[in-house]
């Protein structure tokens, strides 16, 4: 007498269902380790040519600003008035920091050509009184 | 004179009382900027990616104020 397990509906054999979803299950995760590993080198390439171990070591302030100001973009906070205000700032004190060092120079210049002037005129001045004097005597 | 006199000893007081203190909060920032320096050098990584988040809660935050 033949049983249901021996001759299944659908014609198939029992065990040909499990033996399929083995052999995907078995393909899903080849696969989800060969995309782990091309992204585990794709980072490290990127940290090599980064080089952020190195600049980190070498300005450890200037490169944890950096990552702040990514996270800054990255939240949204790039087009906000809490930016404008920022830069605003940043302008301030860059034109203070660039200019006023410039404008003492200029202003050193000026007052050296001013004082160079006032020098000559009051030689020539003085001359041309001598000269009047001396036309003057008798 | 007295009174000029009396000022600079005031003057000069306040400075010996002060002067230590000032040293003291010197060498307190001081050696607290080269442990922060040493701990950043030593965990890159953290320091960075906590860097990032700080900054993608303060632009998070700024966008919602704006």
């Amino acid at each position: 007498m033949e049983t249901r397990s021996d001759n299944p509906p659908n014609g198939r054999a029992p065990g040909d269902g499990t033996k399929k979803l083995g052999r995907k299950m078995e393909k899903v995760g080849q696969t989800a380790e060969t995309v782990w590993e091309k992204t585990r080198d794709s980072v490290s390439d990127i940290g090599t040519s980064l080089d952020i171990k190195g600049r980190v070591q070498r300005n450890p302030y200037g490169t944890v600003a950096a990552a702040i100001g990514i996270g800054y973009v990255l939240g949204g906070g790039l087009f906000t008035p809490l930016t404008a205000r920022i830069v605003r700032l940043g302008v301030r004190i860059g034109m203070r920091l660039a200019v006023l060092p410039l404008m003492k120079q200029e202003m050193a210049e000026l007052m050296e050509t001013i004082e160079d002037e006032d020098g000559k005129s009051k030689g020539t001045g003085s001359k041309a009184n001598v000269k009047r004097t001396r036309g003057d005597e008798p | 004179m007295e009174m000029t006199e009396k000022i600079e000893e005031t003057a000069r007081e306040i400075g010996a009382r002060v002067k230590p203190q000032i040293e003291e909060a010197r060498r307190r920032i001081e050696s607290l900027n080269t442990s922060a320096v040493a701990y950043i050098k030593e965990n890159p990584g953290k320091c960075l990616v906590g860097a990032v988040a700080v900054g993608y809660l303060i632009g998070k935050l700024a966008s919602r104020r704006g």
